[in-house]
């Protein structure tokens, strides 16, 4: 250990540190500032960052003895006075701030790069400087757009004196309507300034780290676990393997195939097999490392055809099944004929194709806090659904529902990563129950990904017909996916696969067979446009080559096999709004593809796709009769409204959602509303976020609430001056008559409500109506509303290399109503940037069912420098259920900009991409192949 | 690991003392700079050494000076400082260009001339945790017994990464190193050894001082570097091209072998044939993002494209390569 002196933030501090310990731990763990975050561990994504004698460094790869007498600035410092520093107010100002957890590294990256920017040589000029220069910082939420804007304004003003801040605190202004008002998210300031908690950041005292020791088998029999050497390490508490806990849990009732560790045998590399409760997270490593397992291989399964096959003698991965082979659900769906529609069909296309798995890549990792009081079991962890997480820790702890209490704090992206129980959660709750302490454990990088859950590998082909005067006759699709271990919510993203085909095109013979498969891998789950995405690749492509095929213009195929509003599908999906039309118009226009289409040089192209994604699921996950949503409001003396919800703000801005949409209803300003999720003690249930429901379902929810609170409100009114209550107006913080006999300040409205009677609490749900067909599996991808939108990209293909570079993506999506075209804007272009990662560069890579690529390095991330212009644009068409009008932004724009990626690389190249991510080799030899062969690519 | 840490930090002055305090010590050491490869190395358990001996206090090694023959720079200039030397960007516009293209922004702040000269080779079955390479069954230069990447080599070619090596060598630069033993000016490709496990020469206590670039006129190079993303990755290949005056050719590669790739030619040569001889000297095998047969085709593509490129440009024009690199 080294005595060292440190200047943080202005504070001298004397610090004793072991000799190679990292800057970024004394300042998390040593100095309390948890502003600055851990997200790699390995100097690849720029979260840590801090200034080092104002030069900014990555405090995760500095050795802290080298800060000796040195100064450091955390994000924590700039801030004055109560006041943000400008650059932070541009952060706010500008959206850049989803999750968050990014924010604090990228703005001190950004406040040491501001000064340097060339402001002389033009807009596009300094934004390319600013690209370069904050292409260190990884962010997965924003696709860099707003927090380059961010950065630009601020450079820009740097030398400019202003006379007032352009954002006042909290907004107190009241705008003329709460929705449609672009606003920072309610918590932007607290995150900015490195002030919001993210489940790592919460300190809980005397609380015990974990860690955990991993299979490095695929697939073999525990034979003996030997823990007497581990026990024996001064600091170990208490050492758990699988046999303590081994109660099933999995997040669909039907896949209860998961215990939290290892029971008799591994499933995949990196399952954990047994975990260490110890006074430090060094002592608890090096417990796991003094722990001897005694294991017997079996044969693993590591590929999909391996795992369709008859498995023979081998064991199976699991018992589950009546056939021997490692398939774990089938699923179709067949409507009208496809072999007929085939026939009769005049121009016929069949492909198929090959998607790599991929990881949410959430800049949080997975951490989480355990403790056991007189109330039960307390957890505080990083989740997107503490309901379902709740009743699984009831289940697996074998307590009472009442004896759980989940808390989500700020989150750090999910993405879906962040949406299934987990195994650190169940083994944090029992190791806290065994120790009678706290205990924490926050995951690695490489942990993160062999937790995985991310998008299921898959395979199709998939077989279309078309008349020769461009009508869809027939689709076809014939599907594996890949699931790994355990099952997750695979049973959803098998029928996803298949059922989110039948729109947004008219299709009347339409059919689908779905295989999901078990491998000895880690487990897939939902990721972003759950189940979808690829099969949604596939047929954007087909599209492409039918449209290609009958040589008419690809976007006006789409526009003429469109659906059209309140219309149903052949699978009985209800369409009530669509704005597919309007999308796919919008980018025709932005990209001029009318004027460039077929008029491109060689390597140079554009290319269109459209998706569609459901606005929550209709049916919950586990069958109860309970309201998808509810939300309670409180009004009391002070005249604030608390809305409490159990949906999580996981970064999407959820919680700012439901303060619009109380402060629409009341006509009463946001800083007088607080709103409280996601706490399962405090909050009312509402099933978490996933399916892209929380706008639709607790926004319904909340204005049900709110509408309801209204009621008590106009009644006490009314009671007290007899008058009609059809005649009060609630706006700009008054309640009054068009006469204004009556003009009531809010809190003089208050007071009447209150008088002899105290704080008023009302509740709100969503409860979703009874929708689709009879027939088995007509459930699946049941919504009340949809929403469209379509994709123009651009790219520029190395014809000598094969390189693709996306240089443009225009997108348009119907999210019925914008009711916060900022935050609505966030989510589209984090869509779109996530969809370029699998697009051209992010995959999950095996050796022997070991993952290569576990960390932010060599799983690939666009950067700021990767990532194109991208021109969002927002398409209202305001739904009849959803809140306002507003439907889902966060999930189903990701579906058509992988395919329009592809489909301009075919115009670009003439190559057609049936692999992901694009392969700049296949490129070379497939247009090998084609001038060998002569084939045509115009 | 051990629990109660015998590791230790110092940060001598001079390189003096540096040396002598690695001659001194008992246990395993290893000199930092940047330490931006070092610690991450050090994260993963392929770095064991419980002293690190940081060189950045050492003052004299951060000059840029030059002389009427040489550019002499000092090994403890970071990366961003040779992205942003006017002098350097007049005489050899190819090495800022080569020097931004390392890692990342933040990164360049820290890392070093010298570290980067140094910094380890790599491969995809190395470059990995303790646990993972236990998973995997430990290959060559984690103590194993065969090279994982090719399925059961007995000799390592993990990936010499050092962009900036790659120019250097080209420009025909030399090291200045001081050891226990001597202070020596050497070529600077002649440090390195061919051998993935033990890729450089040098004597272990051996520090690099400073880097001596010859200044000749009419020099014209052309750079090039392969992979994924646009930031961050290190090279799935560099090429350096560097044609003279005299007509002599010096094509150098990274990211190609273990250790960088040299071929000496003229401008009078068979293009084909000198390609030939390049791609016959790279030890290309499938440790990459990037297959063995790819990086090998580009070899190719970016040699003809950095002809091109200087064919038509005049000596002392060079900007460096505005390709976009991908």
């Amino acid at each position: 250990m080294q005595q060292i002196n440190l200047k943080i933030n202005n504070k001298q501090y004397h610090f004793l540190v072991s000799a190679h310990e990292m800057l970024s731990h004394v300042i998390r763990e040593k100095a309390g500032l948890t502003g600055t975050k851990i997200g790699c561990e390995q100097g690849s994504c720029g979260a840590c960052t801090v200034l080092l004698n104002n030069v900014a460094v990555l405090s995760c790869i500095t050795p802290a003895v080298r800060c000796d007498n040195a100064e450091i600035t955390t994000i924590e410092a700039l801030a004055k006075d109560g006041k943000l520093h400008k650059l932070q107010e541009k952060f706010v100002e500008k959206g850049a701030i989803q999750c968050g957890f990014c924010t604090p590294g990228m703005v001190m990256t950004a406040l040491s790069l501001a000064p340097n920017l060339n402001k002389e040589a033009g807009i596009d000029s300094m934004k390319q400087e600013i690209k370069e220069g904050l292409s260190g910082n990884l962010c997965r939420c924003t696709g860099y757009t707003k927090v380059i804007a961010a950065v630009a304004e601020y450079a820009l003003e740097l030398n400019v004196t202003r006379n007032s801040d352009i954002i006042s605190e909290n907004n107190t202004n009241c705008p003329k309507s709460a929705v449609g008002t672009p606003r920072p998210y309610i918590e932007a300031q607290k995150k900015v300034r490195g002030a919001a908690e993210y489940a790592d950041d919460i300190s809980t005292r005397n609380a015990l780290h974990c860690k955990f020791l991993r299979s490095i088998y695929p697939h073999a029999r525990i034979e003996n676990i030997d823990v007497s050497e581990a026990l024996k390490l001064p600091g170990v508490h208490f050492i758990s393997t699988g046999i303590e806990i081994p109660v099933t849990f999995g997040v669909l009732p039907i896949s209860q195939d998961e215990t939290a560790m290892a029971v008799n045998k591994v499933r995949y590399i990196g399952e954990i097999v047994a975990a260490v409760a110890a006074d430090t997270e060094e002592i608890a490593v090096e417990a796991c490392s003094l722990i001897k397992v005694k294991y017997s291989v079996l044969k693993e399964f590591l590929t999909i055809d391996e795992s369709l096959d008859d498995a023979g003698e081998d064991e199976k991965i699991h018992e589950y099944g009546k056939f021997n082979n490692n398939i774990h659900k089938k699923a179709e769906l067949r409507f009208g004929d496809q072999q007929q529609g085939l026939r009769e069909a005049e121009v016929t296309t069949k492909m198929s194709f090959e998607f790599d798995g991929i990881n949410h890549g959430f800049t949080e990792p997975h951490a989480a806090t355990a403790y056991w009081d007189e109330n039960g079991l307390t957890i505080t962890t990083a989740t997107q659904v503490p309901h379902y997480l709740h009743r699984a820790l009831a289940k697996v702890m074998e307590v009472p529902l009442s004896r759980v209490r989940v808390i989500k704090p700020y989150l750090g992206g999910g993405f879906g990563g962040k949406s299934d129980p987990f195994a650190h959660e169940m083994i944090i709750a029992h190791l806290a129950r065994k120790t009678g302490r706290p205990v924490r454990v926050r995951l690695s990088r490489e942990e993160v990904f062999l937790t995985n859950h991310g998008r299921h590998p898959s395979k199709m082909t998939v077989e279309m017909g078309i008349s020769k005067d461009g009508f869809l006759q027939v689709l076809d699709a014939d599907i594996a996916i890949d699931g790994g271990a355990y099952g997750s919510f695979g049973v959803v993203t098998s029928y996803y696969n298949g059922v989110l085909l039948q729109a947004p095109y008219k299709l009347s013979n339409f059919g689908f067979r779905t295989y999901r498969v078990y491998t000895n891998k880690p487990q897939c789950g939902a990721m972003r446009g759950h189940g979808a995405v690829n099969s949604r690749f596939a047929v954007e492509s087909l599209i492409d080559d039918l449209a290609h095929k009958i040589q008419m213009d690809p976007c006006e195929l789409r526009m003429q096999n469109f659906l059209d509003s309140n219309s149903l599908t052949v699978g009985q999906y209800r369409i009530t709004s669509n704005g597919s039309r309007e999308s796919l118009q919008k980018v025709m226009e932005q990209s001029h593809w009318k004027e460039r289409i077929g008029k491109m040089e060689k390597g140079k192209g554009l290319g269109v796709a459209c998706g569609f994604f459901i606005s929550g699921s209709a049916l919950p996950i586990i069958w109860n009769e309970l309201p998808q949503s509810v939300v309670h409001l409180k009004l009391d003396f002070d005249g604030r409204v608390l809305v409490t919800s159990g949906s999580s703000d996981i970064g999407q801005g959820s919680d700012t959602m439901l303060a619009i949409i109380v402060s629409e209803v009341l006509g009463l300003s946001i800083d007088n509303i607080f709103v409280l999720g996601a706490d399962t003690l405090l909050t009312p249930v509402d099933f978490g976020s996933y399916s892209s429901r929380v706008t639709f379902m607790a926004g319904n929810a909340a204005k049900d609430a709110a509408g309801n609170l209204k009621k008590e409100i106009i009644q006490s009114i009314v009671t007290k001056f007899e008058i009609n209550p059809d005649e009060l107006n609630f706006h700009d913080n008054r309640i009054f008559t068009n006469d204004k006999t009556i003009d009531l300040s809010w809190m003089e409205a208050v007071d009447i409500l209150m008088a002899k009677r105290g704080a008023v609490s009302v509740s709100g749900k969503y409860i979703s109506p009874k929708l689709g067909g009879d027939f088995k599996g007509a459930g699946a991808g049941l919504s009340p509303s949809y929403s469209f939108g379509a994709v123009i990209a651009e790219v520029d293909v190395d014809t000598d290399t094969g390189q693709v570079k996306v240089t443009n993506i225009w997108g348009a999506h119907d999210c019925g109503k914008a009711l916060n075209p900022l935050a609505v804007q966030g989510q589209l272009e984090g869509s779109w940037h996530m969809g370029l990662g699998q697009a051209i560069s992010e995959q999950m890579k095996y050796y022997k069912g070991l993952l290569f690529n576990n960390n932010f390095l060599e799983y690939k991330i666009p950067t700021s420098l990767d990532t194109p212009d991208i021109h969002a644009n927002i398409i209202e068409t305001i739904d009849p259920e959803g809140p306002f009008g507003a439907k889902e932004a966060g999930e189903g724009a990701i579906h058509p900009v992988i395919p329009a990626i592809a489909n301009a690389i075919y115009k670009a190249v003439g190559v057609r991409i049936t692999k992901l991510p694009v392969n700049p080799e296949d490129i070379l030899a497939m247009m090998k192949l084609q001038k060998t062969s002569g084939g045509n690519s115009k | 690991m051990t629990v109660i840490s015998e590791n230790k930090y110092i940060s001598p002055n001079s390189v003096e003392q540096a040396v002598s305090a690695a001659v001194e010590h008992k246990g395993s050491y290893r000199y930092i700079a940047g330490g931006t490869d070092v610690m991450v190395n050090k994260f993963q358990g392929n770095d064991t050494a419980d002293l690190l001996i940081d060189l950045t206090g050492i003052q004299g090694l951060k000059e840029i000076l030059k002389t009427d023959t040489h550019i002499i720079i000092g090994a403890l200039t970071t990366l961003e400082e040779l992205q942003n030397q006017q002098l350097l960007a007049t005489h050899f516009p190819m090495l800022p260009e080569a020097a931004k293209s390392v890692a990342s922004p933040t990164i360049r702040k820290s890392a070093t001339l010298g570290g980067n000269l140094l910094c380890e080779n790599r491969c995809i079955f190395y470059n990995q945790s303790e646990w993972w390479r236990e998973a995997a069954g430990r290959c060559l230069k984690c103590n194993g017994d065969i090279c994982l990447a090719s399925g059961g080599n007995k000799y390592c070619y993990s990936k010499f990464v050092s962009d900036i090596a790659v120019v250097l060598i080209s420009l025909n630069a030399e090291i200045e190193i001081i050891n226990e033993h001597e202070t020596s000016v050497i070529p600077l490709e002649t440090i390195y050894s061919g051998d993935g496990i033990n890729p450089v020469l040098l004597p272990k206590t051996s520090i690099i001082k400073s880097i001596y670039i010859p200044l000749i006129d009419g020099n014209r190079s052309a750079f090039k570097k392969l992979r994924k993303r646009e930031t961050l990755d290190f090279t799935s290949l560099t090429t350096s091209l560097t044609i003279k005056n005299s007509g002599s050719v010096r094509i150098v590669l990274g990211g190609a072998h273990a250790k960088p790739v040299i071929v000496d030619g003229s401008v009078e040569d068979d293009l084909e044939v000198l390609f030939s001889q390049v791609v016959s000297n790279t030890r290309i095998i499938e440790n990459d993002t990037y297959s063995r047969s790819y990086r090998k085709d580009m070899i190719r593509v970016f040699l003809k494209r950095s002809f091109v490129e200087l064919n038509s440009k005049s000596p002392y024009s060079i900007t460096g390569s505005n390709e976009p690199q991908k």
